[in-house]
């Protein structure tokens, strides 16, 4: 509207300028001066905003190109950090295995000696007063032999849930070798883990198994040792190994103490 | 006229992969863990040898893949050469990768469909039994 307005003033403008009854007029030279400039102006304003137009439509442009580029380079960094948590999430599961694998026992799933032994020199360490049970199943190798390796580990198993069940959350059973288990016994002196193992030899005892039309049941013997402060857990094991020799000497399915 | 740059043959360690590639035969094997000291030395060879085959020939380009764990670095470098093969694939070459996994370990299979995600070129990702 604006624009048709100063169209039709100018039209208006060069048309009185080029009508020959004005010429001479005192204002008929400044006018014309006036009207050229005005024109001269306006081609200059319209240059101005075209190049202004077309730099604003660059800088648009640029922004877009940067914007998308910024928008890629963030997805892919999202997609590496993403993969990236997948490995380590792997390898982290792949550790937690292999440590499980090499500190627990396949067949019973118990500690194995290198996790009990670890926990022994802490103990040791910490000044903390335990004692220890050798237990070892009697006869064991005739069960093997009559009746096949299968029901043996079965057996094994058997006697492992009754042990775990058994025990108190703070004690740590560990599978020591072929049929022998360790008792650690936290915060325990020889008399109280006494009674504790002669509880769990009536438990062990109960412990039934069916092999074809046979039921094997076992009996326990149990060596145990109350650790003496400033001993290196090495001398305990050892004195527990030898009450248990003892025990079975004795005619096993019992319980003896090494003497403090 | 090509210019036939020299095969990869990288021989794997506890640590890195085993890399070779078939300029001939248009192939790229990498098999094994990758969480090299150095992964851009290790694979600013391959992104090259990949980059130089795009540009020189017209063949196809087939990567075969039994990579098992990666570090973050060789995941940004395979991310890398999974893009040049995209781009390639793009203007109408003809590109496709085969990763082999553990049939054990299903979580190679899920990271490896991770990479696949911006991937349109045929892209396999295929389990074997015991070792790949």
């Amino acid at each position: 509207m604006k624009d048709k307005e100063d169209d039709a003033l100018l039209a208006q403008v060069a048309a009185l300028l080029d009508s020959p009854e004005h010429v001479g007029h005192p204002l008929h030279d400044a006018l014309q001066r006036l009207y050229l400039h005005h024109c001269d102006q306006q081609v200059q304003v319209q240059r101005l905003i075209d190049i202004s137009d077309r730099y604003q439509s660059l800088a648009m442009e640029a922004r877009q190109v940067t914007e998308q580029r910024y928008q890629r380079a963030l997805r892919r960094q999202r997609k590496l950090s993403r993969i990236s948590d997948g490995y380590q999430a792997l390898m982290h599961e792949r550790n937690q295995a292999l440590h499980q694998a090499s500190t627990h026992d396949p067949l019973t799933g118990l500690p194995n000696r290198r996790l009990i032994i670890e926990r022994l020199e802490e103990f040791v360490r910490q000044r903390r007063r335990f004692t220890l049970t050798l237990l070892d199943i009697d006869h064991f190798k005739r069960i093997n032999d009559c009746h096949g390796h299968d029901v043996g580990d079965r057996l094994l198993v058997a006697i492992t849930q009754t042990l775990s069940a058994t025990l108190r959350d703070y004690d740590l059973c560990a599978r020591w070798g072929g049929e022998e288990f360790l008792l650690l016994l936290a915060d325990t002196d020889r008399n109280e883990a006494r009674s504790i193992v002669e509880r769990l030899r009536s438990c062990l005892a109960a412990v039934t198994l069916r092999a074809g039309d046979q039921t094997i049941s076992v009996t326990v013997s149990a060596g145990l040792s109350q650790h003496r402060p400033g001993d290196p857990h090495q001398t305990t094991l050892m004195r527990a190994d030898q009450a248990l020799l003892k025990a079975k000497r004795a005619g096993r399915d019992r319980s003896l103490s090494d003497s403090i | 006229m090509t210019t036939m740059i020299s095969d990869l043959d990288i021989p794997g360690s506890q640590s890195t992969p085993t890399i070779h590639s078939d300029w001939q035969g248009g192939r790229l094997t990498m098999r094994g863990d990758s969480y090299p000291e150095n992964s851009y030395e290790l694979f600013d060879q391959v992104i090259h040898w990949v980059r130089h085959f795009l540009t020189d020939e017209q063949r196809p380009l087939h990567l075969e893949l039994a990579l098992v764990y990666l570090n973050t670095s060789s995941v940004k470098a395979m991310m890398d050469i999974f893009d040049l093969l995209e781009e390639a694939y793009e203007t109408g070459r003809a590109v496709s990768v085969t990763w082999h996994y553990d049939a054990r370990n299903e979580r190679i299979a899920e990271l490896a469909d991770e990479f696949r995600e911006d991937c349109s070129y045929p892209f396999a990702i295929t389990p074997v039994r015991g070792e790949p």
